[in-house]
């Protein structure tokens, strides 16, 4: 990947939750790119406003949530600044999303060709049906349904089957970025591995980007260029995939690592055991998010928040151990390549 | 009988399943009851034998359809069977009365997949993990409180005096799990049936709870029937695994022997299809076409056939049927040999 | 209580648990409701507000006695009072020289009274002499002749010429008049009743409203209690086994409960008073007939959803007994619906008393009543609004407070799952 041209810039993205309990702040102060024809990996543990950050960049939180500042850049425009008739056009044409649950995401009374047609025509209203329909059928059979299920309803499909027509609704109308949101939970393992192949094709064929949301990391490390780990709303890591794999920085990404399982029989490590147990949002510890659980620990941990640094090009950390600050007594790590 | 409920047998094996079978009636309408005298079933166990030495880990693995939750529901008296034997130390479960078989639960314990759902919301963390005590020791009434102190401390709810009192929904899902594993163990059953306990629980916990899991075991010479889609799991906790497809078992053995040395197509597809947390091993194999079968019409001969990579004609005439091919190593397939040749 | 919040998160470690922290988990429920508030938010005050106000109504409705100024069965003032309204007073005009003189100095047939033509002395002299009629030896018989003015000069000259013996006339009527006649004197004792005031005004028979709806409040607690109470242990448990039984009993018993709750309310109820006949057992009765089938339906509803949760499967696998399944798990997930049915249903039965009430059936017709208190305020809406406006207030203000409190105790009894 010589050329990395940037599809999406997300600066100072913040997310607010109101609940009983208080304001919970989902994500905070947020910044990050997502590159045109990459695949982008978002992990973390439940909690930690991955879905979250999902949803708002395409802004779809709803209140009792709120996309409370921050710009979302795409084509040279900020998205926040568009109407709701923009916003429907965004929606679709440049960034679709495949969602956790096939069941609940599709309409029910709606065959899988109606589907296709509909998203066609919402968009590109002067569309005749004909021609809408061959679209969709061309692009069906890509993505490996046979062409006499395109009359079914969503209910009489399985759910891999139903995901890969989520995925046809997003490409149908030439998305540039497609946010998968835990779309491969729900699914038996080799059809996560066959909807697992069909994204790379898909990203191999179209020059799709993907946002793969997920709390699997076996499954970014199989599938992602670039990864991004996220605890308790703020973005603690980010790097290409291997080498945060082979050299970890922030303490929560080197924890978490160790506590994967792999099948692989030749890995005979034991599953490290992280202690503590991610925040409580509404009232999230001071300075670094991370410091009550963090083996490594500082005194400036607790007083003040890290800022997002880029170590190297293309590789950035949220922590103290690799920042300066006047109040640290310990050495600054130097990241080499 | 009651002897035998409350002995422990010397036999090699705790549990024994023979040929069991469960089909489940499909729903049909009136209409349909008038007019067809057919029904149609779900086969969800469609003979399957196995058994459970004492004091190991023996995993049921599989995807959804495999039939590895009703196998354990059986096998703990939960459901009854269709057809078939399920022997739980020596004793047939379906030569016990209801009160027998009741009285008998003390020793056989589940573990359920959703921690939330299995906790009774109105009932203190403390009375629900003395309820097993109180159900079969209602003598000894005085000291349950004292016991079950005792092993919420064991498994991690420090203090337990703090937690003794909570309900569930004021603690997190990783001390709910615990909540319901101190249940299981409060009687000190020989079997707990363990349905994917840790599926729920969040990425950091999970390490937790099976550490905890295989202390316990040790601690308390427990044998586990553990259910899991999560072969990347079942690594760190199974002595033996048996792999399931569609009701009947296709692999079974040593989880080290199954993992090294998979025989039958769909194993190895399985074991492939696993995501590895490690992005210089990409998996190059691809995957079988098309998705489990309807368990209501099984495909015939072996029921992998329509999606194995190597099928033959026979595979769809002839329902192979589970054979040794390396020492405590079962196949069920036609051409597994040609698999024994390869590293 | 910073502390509490922060003890939830750290509860994994090996941290200090402070010790009355311990110790209040001992104390007991009391305690925790107290502590309660720390998760139900601002709604706690829900609680004590209707608390506080359905306290207050039953001290009252248990001893009316204490807080109603007069006896509600009796005449104690005007008729049609409004309220707030001092009773009109009236003075007695008559010729300083003949001494002090009283109404019954004057007050026999051969005496002329006068008065202001369309003035309320005329009524407070038929009454004050009906008064004295009614106190007075056998034999004497007071009726003195009326004479009626059109001014009260004309009355006051008549009065000074002697032509008439006395002339009664409202201090406002009188004015200042009495400054220019010096030969006159006033006797106030007219019209003493009704020290205490009428704070709501009376009604037409002269009942003071007020101690009207204080003993009111009574006869709705009773009646709205007890057919609650009796509507709650008949259809909880029936709805309890039929929903864990099922089969043929529960299609049955539900095909009975549907029927009578297919039927109005009231109209139910009013056939069935009819054929019981009056009396206060049997309202409380044709009342409690009508809630039995809202009970067992939504307990039954209850009951069968409650019997797939997970945790009764749990407690299948731990070899529980049926009974206990039904006592410890089944019921007490379903009490909390019962509670908020019953509080409903409490405030629902007073209205349907009141209903029956009005319609004239089963209550004695002189019990104060607020049902019966609206039916005779009917046809005084115009003239006097205070007669139907305080019963139907105080029907509102109790079903309101027993709406308010099953609302809050919903809020306070759900356990909330979805909060960490």
């Amino acid at each position: 990947m010589t050329e990395k041209e940037i599809l999406m810039q997300v600066r100072n993205l913040s997310v607010m939750y109101k609940t009983r309990l208080g304001e919970v702040s989902a994500v905070d102060n947020v910044s990050f790119d997502i590159h045109k024809g990459e695949i982008l990996g978002l992990v973390g543990e439940s909690g930690c406003g991955k879905s979250t950050m999902g949803k708002a960049l395409m802004r779809m939180i709803q209140p009792p949530g709120k996309i409370t500042s921050g710009q979302i850049i795409v084509d040279g425009e900020d998205i926040m600044t568009y109407d709701q008739k923009q916003m429907r056009d965004f929606r679709g044409r440049k960034v679709s999303m495949i969602f956790q649950d096939p069941m609940t995401s599709l309409n029910p009374v709606q065959r899988v060709d109606e589907h296709i047609v509909e998203a066609i025509q919402v968009h590109e209203s002067k569309t005749k049906t004909e021609e809408a329909l061959s679209r969709a059928e061309g692009l069906i059979q890509r993505l490996g349904i046979r062409k006499n299920r395109m009359k079914s309803y969503p209910h009489q499909l399985s759910g891999g089957m139903r995901q890969r027509v989520m995925v046809g609704l997003g490409l149908v109308l030439n998305a540039n970025l497609i946010i998968a949101d835990e779309a491969t939970t729900s699914l038996d393992v080799i059809v996560e591995a066959q909807l697992a192949d069909e994204l790379r094709d898909i990203r191999e064929t179209f020059g799709v980007s993907l946002l793969v949301i997920t709390h699997n990391i076996a499954l970014v490390a199989e599938l992602s260029d670039r990864l991004a780990v996220m605890y308790a709303g703020h973005i603690v890591e980010m790097g290409d995939v291997e080498t945060v794999f082979d050299t970890p920085l922030h303490p929560y990404t080197k924890g978490l690592l160790k506590s994967i399982p792999n099948i692989k029989l030749d890995d005979t490590e034991k599953l490290y055991k992280m202690p503590g147990e991610p925040p409580n949002l509404t009232h999230p510890p001071t300075g670094c998010r991370f410091h009550p659980r963090c083996p490594y620990a500082m005194p400036i941990c607790s007083k003040y928040e890290p800022y997002f640094k880029e170590v190297l090009p293309g590789r950035a950390v949220k922590c103290w151990l690799y920042i300066d600050h006047p109040e640290k007594e310990s050495e600054t790590i130097e990241v080499t390549a | 009988m009651d002897n035998l409920i409350n002995d422990k047998n010397n036999n090699d094996y705790l549990v024994e399943v023979q040929n069991l079978i469960k089909w489940f009636p499909v729903q049909t309408t009136f209409i349909d009851q008038l007019f067809s005298k057919e029904r149609d079933f779900v086969r969800a166990v469609d003979g399957v034998s196995f058994n459970i030495r004492r004091g190991e880990v023996l995993g049921l693995a599989g995807e959804s359809g495999s039939g590895k939750t009703t196998i354990g529901r059986v096998t703990i008296g939960l459901e009854e069977k269709t057809k078939g034997n399920v022997i739980f130390d020596g004793i047939d479960l379906s030569t016990l009365s209801a009160e027998e078989l009741r009285k008998l639960r003390r020793r056989m314990q589940v573990i359920f997949q959703d921690p939330l759902a299995s906790l009774n919301p109105r009932m203190s963390l403390g009375d629900a993990i003395r309820q097993g005590l109180d159900i079969h020791y209602p003598e000894t009434a005085n000291n349950h409180r004292d016991m079950v102190l005792d092993i919420m401390e064991k498994v991690g709810l420090s203090p337990a005096k703090f937690f003794y009192n909570k309900f569930p929904h004021q603690i997190s899902g990783g001390q709910r799990q615990r909540v319901v594993i101190a249940r299981a163990l409060v009687t000190q059953p020989d079997l707990i049936l363990a349905d994917e306990p840790i599926a729920m629980a969040d990425v950091s916990v999970r390490a937790l709870l099976l550490d905890l899991m295989v202390q316990l075991k040790d601690e308390f010479n427990l044998t586990y029937l553990f259910i899991t889609h999560d072969l990347a799991t079942a690594k760190y906790i199974c002595d033996r695994i048996a792999i399931l497809y569609l009701g009947k078992i296709v692999e079974i053995s040593e989880l080290t022997e199954v993992y090294a040395y998979p025989l039958h197509p769909y194993t190895r597809a399985l074991l492939a299809a696993v995501p590895v947390p490690d992005p210089h091993d990409r998996r190059t194999e691809p995957m079988p076409k098309g998705e489990i079968p309807n368990p209501i019409n099984p495909p015939p001969g072996c029921r992998f056939h329509p999606r194995c990579p190597y099928a033959q004609e026979i595979c769809s005439q002839q329902e192979p049927f589970l054979r040794e091919l390396r020492i405590g190593h079962e196949v069920a397939c036609h051409f597994a040999e040609d698999f024994l040749t390869e590293s | 209580m910073k502390s509490l919040d922060g003890q939830e998160e750290t509860t994994s470690t090996q941290e200090e648990v402070p010790e009355w922290l311990l110790d209040l988990d001992r104390v007991g429920f009391v305690r925790r409701l107290l502590f309660a508030r720390k998760w139900y938010g601002g709604d706690w005050w829900f609680v004590l507000i209707s608390g506080i106000l359905l306290l207050f109504i039953i001290i009252v409705g248990i001893f009316p006695q204490w807080f109603a100024p007069y006896d509600p069965k009796v005449e104690v003032g005007p008729s049609l009072l409004p309220p707030g309204e001092a009773p009109p007073s009236f003075w007695l005009l008559t010729k300083s020289e003949g001494g002090e003189i009283e109404l019954q100095d004057i007050a026999d047939k051969t005496n002329n009274i006068g008065f202001i033509i369309g003035s309320a002395a005329s009524q407070a002299m038929r009454e004050a002499v009906d008064e004295l009629n009614d106190t007075a030896p056998e034999g004497t018989r007071y009726q003195p002749r009326q004479q009626r003015f059109e001014t009260l000069e004309e009355g006051l000259e008549a009065l000074i010429a002697g032509e008439i013996d006395g002339f009664i006339a409202s201090p406002e009527e009188i004015g200042s008049a009495l400054d220019n006649y010096p030969s006159l004197q006033a006797d106030k004792t007219l019209r003493e009743r009704g020290e205490k005031g009428f704070v709501f005004g009376t009604n037409q028979i002269g009942q003071d409203v007020l101690s009207r709806i204080i003993w009111g409040t009574r006869i709705a607690l009773i009646v709205g209690l007890s057919s609650a109470v009796v509507s709650l242990v008949v259809g909880v448990p029936l709805g309890l086994i039929s929903g864990f039984v099922g089969g043929p009993f529960d299609r049955i018993l539900t095909l009975l409960m549907d029927s009578i709750y297919s039927f109005p309310g009231l109209i139910l109820a009013i056939s069935i008073a009819a054929v019981l006949g009056a009396g206060i057992g049997n309202i409380i009765v044709s009342i409690a007939v009508l809630y039995v089938p809202t009970y067992f339906r939504i307990v039954r509803g209850q009951t069968l959803s409650v019997k797939k949760e997970l945790y009764v499967e749990a407690a299948r696998s731990l070899g529980t007994k049926w009974r206990d399944i039904l006592t410890k798990y089944i019921l007490p997930n379903v009490i909390p619906s019962v509670v908020i049915i019953f509080s409903v249903n409490v405030g629902d039965a007073i209205l349907t008393e009141a209903g029956l009430s009005f319609l004239g059936f089963g209550l004695p017709p002189d019990t104060p009543d607020w049902g019966i208190d609206l039916a005779r305020g009917q046809d005084y809406v115009r003239r006097a609004w205070w007669l139907i406006t305080y019963p139907g207030l105080m029907v509102t203000l109790v079903t309101l407070s027993f709406s308010m409190l099953g609302e809050s105790l919903s809020e306070i009894l759900n356990p909330r799952l979805t909060e960490r």
